[in-house]
């Protein structure tokens, strides 16, 4: 680690060094004008090889494309001295042939195969550093021998070099077959090229994900190799193409390489990607559309007003203008579209379901299976957080105190500064769903809202039921009061007065005050007694049964039972029991029948309690009366109570109790 | 007669010794829960047994569970329930020999309490009139054809008084009281018309079967 350290730092400082010295012999040499702008230009160049290629060494990561790149570098550097040294040495104030000038004008015009081979050799490596297979060694061998080649045929082969080196004699040194043999390079260069290209999509076919991702980088920045091309051909108008044209692309095109190599293969901000793609196609798209209108209105106004005419341009402009907005959405959808069809059909998916929602076609919890199949996630589940209880929960309210482990990857859902959820995702699927997620927000946020009103009534329904267990359970607490308590104390006295009397003579008055006295004790226990049943008759302990019996049998009318011996729990017995002793009472009170049927039995998992009489009917289960009050705690108890009470047809209350 | 008082009042117990003994009567044995009555009957086997329905610990239905364990092990043995409300589960027991059940109020009208309690532990039947009510008020159509009288006669055959109670609780003559017991038996198209056990079991299970 540390050599190459040491290695970078001096490699560093020695081109930092040989710059400034470049800079000044060119500056010296007074003929080379442009220099700075040449440099200046060329040094960012050089730099992005340098930096990435000692980026990937240092990092280790990548292989031999770091070396490769930093190949590139030294390529780049030589050309530069090259130029600047020649051209002081040939320039008009002539320093005088200086050693090794010639090799450096002759390198200046014929050493430009290497400019191009460390690239070539990196795309057969992408991104991870290895060859595709074995088999492809022979196209690096293939690509070596013929870049060398024509490198060697350029050097030693006696062509004239480029200006401004014109009258520079070059080396004329191989006999006619090498040279023909040396020819062969440049269909060699041809062909590595094509098998460079055909490894890099054969690549993207086996890959997945992450690796397309990767070599996607790459093939964003050689996008700028046609336009290079092109520029070069069509756009540059100076007779040696050497303007703006053609070097400002390949200029752009040197430096978008080894960054898109290096974001590729140090995976830095990958999956960014498919963003920055749709966006230059789509921008430019959208320019190249506008300027065609722009063109197009300025020819068309042309030939209607006479060229140079400010109204044409001015239509042209508001042409421009106008069309922008509605263009750029088009182009971006259509881009978008072709190439990131999974998150374009995502969007499609959402919105499709927002206006679902919207129309009431579909529920807000929905959300969570709309997100899981736009991003194509079996495993994605929303958890909803419930800020009352600290805690997530799931779509029926569940609390989750721990989100489950797998998968692992969690997206937070949020909705300015409140916290709405949490999604539980794969991780490959982030990018696509924070996308979404903007979208789907507010879908999140009804869901959780729900969620949380959902739980909050749960609670209210359990509470309720729970109070009305308690009222159930303290009215047996009272009814065994008095009975083993107030009403045993009061027998107890009775018998006192009893043993009392028992020792008193025949004829005594006290006598008959004490049987006065323990007559109205015994008023006051039945009494009592009748209070106890009043608040909850003892023979429910027996059950359903013996306590409908006892209260048919107290009925002044025929009342005829038919009740299940089953036993059911506390709560559901004694609420039985008091709407059939509410709905007696009622019907003795309002009615008048003559016959009073009660029935009482388990019907899928509830007890279903059913008082019919055959009065008039016409009963209302008035707020406030006996039947309302008896239906608020069966509905307490998750039960239900209808009263059916058809004019001239009697009444008939039923309740439902779940009793599991 | 020899007794034994199950009853986890304390004082109630007290006073139901004393009031058994103020009438002459020989107390055995005082029990504060199921387990000790149970004791107390194996250890001195009383003509009676006067018990609390509930009792500790669970004060549900102890008492009948003795009466029950009574039954088996000394069917000699008359037992007396008592509890502080009309109690629909004893009448399956009250229909065996030498059974009662009676409301503790009950015990305050002495004269009463103890001629239930001497035709329990002699192998006859007591029933509670509110209990008895409850089951003559019935609505049933054989009932209705008796008269107020041959009604009130029923239910004293049900709660066990044999004719001469019946005739001293009416004030009536034995003979009128045969007769409407009689009637009663006729128009019930009942069968057994005797005094005895046999009597009050043909009537409570009439009346139980509506």
């Amino acid at each position: 680690m540390r050599t190459r350290w040491v290695l970078a730092g001096t490699t560093a400082l020695l081109y930092v060094v040989g710059s400034v010295v470049d800079l000044l012999v060119e500056r010296a040499s007074g003929w080379y004008a442009g220099g700075l702008r040449e440099l200046l230009t060329f040094a960012p160049v050089v730099l992005a090889s340098f930096a990435v290629g000692w980026l990937l060494v240092l990092r280790r990561a990548g292989g031999a494309i770091g070396w490769l790149l930093l190949a590139n570098w030294l390529v780049l550097v030589s050309f530069g001295f090259a130029s600047t040294y020649a051209g002081y040495s040939y320039s008009p104030t002539s320093h005088g042939d200086l050693p090794g000038a010639r090799l450096a004008a002759i390198w200046d015009t014929h050493g430009w195969p290497l400019l191009f081979a460390p690239f070539l050799l990196v795309l057969l490596l992408l991104p991870n550093g290895t060859l595709l297979s074995r088999r492809w060694r022979w196209v690096v061998v293939l690509g070596v021998l013929s870049f060398s080649a024509t490198t060697l045929s350029g050097v030693l082969g006696g062509e004239r070099l480029d200006r401004p080196f014109e009258d520079v004699p070059s080396f004329d040194v191989l006999p006619a077959p090498v040279h023909a043999v040396l020819g062969l390079g440049l269909p060699g260069m041809t062909i590595t090229v094509v098998l460079a290209a055909t490894s890099l999509v054969l690549r993207y076919r086996r890959s997945d994900a992450v690796v397309r991702r990767q070599l996607k980088w790459i093939a964003l920045a050689g996008c700028l190799l046609p336009v290079a091309i092109l520029s070069s051909t069509f756009l540059d108008k100076t007779p040696d193409s050497s303007g703006l044209a053609t070097w400002l692309p390949f200029v752009l095109l040197f430096m978008a390489l080894p960054a898109s190599i290096g974001v590729a293969v140090l995976r830095y901000r990958l999956w960014d990607v498919d963003r920055v793609v749709a966006a230059t196609v789509a921008y430019a798209a959208v320019t190249a559309l506008l300027a065609a209108a722009f063109v197009a209105v300025i020819l068309v106004g042309g030939v209607l007003l006479g060229g140079g005419s400010p109204i044409t341009t001015a239509a042209a402009t508001l042409a421009v203008a106008l069309a922008f907005r509605p263009v750029r959405a088009t182009v971006q959808g259509r881009v978008e579209r072709s190439l990131n069809p999974r998150r374009w059909s995502g969007e499609q998916l959402v919105d499709a379901f927002l206006a679902d929602l919207r129309a009431g076609r579909r529920e807000p919890e929905e959300v969570a299976d709309t997100l899981a199949r736009a991003v194509g996630d079996d495993d994605l589940r929303v958890y909803y957080w419930l800020p009352a209880q600290d805690s997530h929960a799931d779509a029926d309210g569940h609390l989750v105190a721990d989100l489950p482990a797998s998968p692992t990857a969690r997206t937070p859902v949020r909705r300015g500064e409140l916290h709405l959820g949490t999604v539980v995702h794969r991780p490959s699927v982030r990018r696509d769903l924070e996308h979404l997620l903007m979208r789907a927000g507010l879908a999140v946020e009804i869901a959780r809202l729900r969620v949380e009103v959902r739980r909050q009534l749960a609670e209210v329904e359990r509470s309720r039921a729970r109070i009305v267990t308690a009222a159930l359970d303290e009215r047996r607490r009272l009814e065994r009061d008095l009975h083993d308590g107030a009403q045993q104390q009061l027998v107890a006295i009775g018998l006192d007065l009893r043993h009392l009397q028992a020792g008193l003579e025949d004829d005594s008055p006290v006598r008959h005050q004490l049987d006065d006295s323990v007559q109205r004790l015994g008023s006051a226990i039945r009494e009592l007694r009748e209070l106890a049943r009043g608040v909850r008759p003892a023979t429910l302990d027996a059950g359903l049964g013996p306590a409908l019996s006892e209260l048919a049998g107290r009925a002044p009318v025929r009342t005829v039972l038919d009740v299940t011996d089953e036993r059911f729990a506390r709560d559901v017995e004694t609420a039985a029991y008091f709407v059939v002793s509410e709905a007696l009472a009622n019907a003795l009170k309002h009615a008048r029948p003559a016959l009073i049927e009660v029935l009482a039995d388990r019907v899928e998992g509830r007890l279903v309690v059913v008082v019919t009489d055959d009065g008039p009917g016409g009963a209302l289960a008035a707020p406030g009366s006996g039947l309302a009050g008896m239906g608020d705690r069966v509905a307490a108890l998750g039960g239900t109570l209808t009263v059916d009470s058809p004019p001239a047809g009697g009444t008939r209350v039923r309740a439902e109790l779940p009793c599991a | 007669m020899r007794v034994v008082v199950a009853e986890d009042q304390v004082l109630l117990r007290d006073g139901l010794a004393r009031l058994f003994r103020d009438a002459g009567h020989e107390v055995v044995g005082l029990a504060g829960d199921a387990d000790e009555a149970r004791s107390a009957v194996a250890e001195s086997v009383p003509d009676l047994l006067v018990a609390d329905i509930r009792m500790p610990p669970t004060h549900t239905e102890e008492g009948l569970e003795v009466a029950r364990w009574v039954r088996e092990q000394h069917p000699g043995v008359g037992v007396l329930m008592l509890s502080q409300h009309v109690y629909g589960g004893v009448v399956d027991l009250v229909s065996g020999r030498g059974f009662g059940y009676l409301l503790k109020d009950r015990v305050l009208d002495v004269a009463d309490f103890l001629d239930a309690a001497q035709r329990v532990a002699a192998g006859g039947s007591a029933l509670d009139p509110d209990l008895v009510a409850t089951l003559v008020r019935r609505d049933d159509d054989a009932l209705d054809r008796l008269s107020a009288r041959e009604r009130e006669v029923l239910g004293l055959m049900a709660e066990g008084l044999t004719n001469a109670g019946i005739a001293a609780r009416l004030v009536l003559t034995e003979r009128t009281v045969e007769s409407h017991t009689r009637a009663v038996f006729m128009k019930l198209d009942l069968h057994g018309d005797g005094d005895g056990h046999r009597r009050v079991q043909a009537v409570l299970s009439y009346l139980r079967a509506q």
